[in-house]
């Protein structure tokens, strides 16, 4: 599950990063980097529970959105908004690694007939 | 399908043309970790592109690393891309780590869409990265040192990772040729199970090896 950790530990420097880069009183991309940054939670979160183990793929959403947001919120980009880029970039990386990423998938751990 | 789990020395087989499994943790760590030290410099070119540090360390070239990344050329892609391209390098090159650390030693077989995925964030991108590098040399009139040393890793990540990629469009090719079932195809292509790619594994895994 390390992609999820991974996943979960981004979403905590996006937390932060408004306070980061001084943005705090901006209550749009306060609240936006906190809510994104608790769905990615759930989100991952939810991928250790069986019935919602494929939760993560959401995440590719969410990252989408911040690099949209990123890139044509403020043209060229400011720091905040590169930020958002970058994490949005990496996550879309990390919401495609399996749950269990090292072992085979669940249909081929059996051997055949 | 018996309900006895699959044995480590199944998942580890190598796969012919070569005498060794492309997907074996001994072939991918090395990838991940050259990959991961390709992370580290485009980092210290990042620093320098947004203004950090003062200078990018280059031993040859003198001021020739800050020309290429301060460059004109460089700057218009900042204005496409809205981030410099030194940190599209960390991610392409984190990317490469991470997509080769994830997946057993069979993923040729169980998970083709992940090693399908690898090989275009190594080979292609890599490709791009080589043809930027030595684009600088001809557009800015400079050359950047550690820009050279990452094309260089750029090139040996390609060659290493190509194997997989390679057996895992063999993999594929098996399942087609031996169905022209393209449903059958998509489920190969996204790792699900059935006796008939059972079958085309098994059929790669007895060829010959030269």
């Amino acid at each position: 599950m390390w992609g999820r950790v991974v996943e979960i530990m981004t979403a905590v420097w996006l937390s932060i990063s408004p306070f980061v880069f001084g943005v705090q009183s901006d209550p749009v991309q306060l609240w936006g980097d906190l809510g994104v940054a608790l769905a990615i939670c759930v989100f991952s979160g939810l991928s250790y529970w069986g019935p919602t183990r494929h939760a993560h793929w959401l995440v590719l959403l969410l990252a989408a959105g911040l690099v949209v947001w990123g890139r044509f919120a403020v043209t060229p980009p400011p720091p905040p908004h590169q930020n958002h880029i970058v994490v949005g970039l990496f996550l879309l990386m990390m919401a495609v690694i399996p749950n269990e990423a090292s072992q085979p998938p669940r249909a081929w751990r059996q051997l055949p007939t | 399908m018996s309900d006895k789990a699959a044995p480590v020395d199944e998942l580890n087989r190598n796969v012919p043309p070569y005498r060794h499994n492309p997907s074996g943790w001994g072939q991918r760590i090395p990838i991940c970790l050259l990959a991961f030290i390709a992370a580290v410099i485009s980092v210290h070119l990042s620093l320098y592109q947004w203004g950090f540090i003062e200078n990018a360390y280059d031993p040859l070239f003198d001021d020739g690393s800050n020309r290429v990344l301060k460059s004109d050329t460089a700057l218009r892609m900042y204005g496409i891309l809205g981030i410099h391209d030194a940190a599209l390098g960390v991610l392409a090159y984190l990317g490469d780590a991470i997509l080769g650390l994830a997946g057993s030693t069979r993923r040729w077989q169980y998970r083709p869409w992940l090693v399908l995925l690898f090989g275009i964030d190594v080979i292609p991108l890599g490709m791009v990265s080589l043809v930027l590098v030595v684009f600088q040399a001809f557009v800015v009139g400079s050359w950047c040192f550690l820009c050279l040393v990452t094309a260089a890793i750029s090139l040996i990540l390609i060659y290493w990772a190509w194997d997989e990629v390679r057996v895992s469009l063999a993999y594929l090719l098996i399942v087609w040729k031996e169905h022209h079932n393209t449903r059958l195809l998509w489920d190969a292509f996204c790792g699900l199970r059935d006796d008939r790619l059972d079958a085309a594994g098994e059929k790669l895994l007895s060829r010959e090896a030269p």
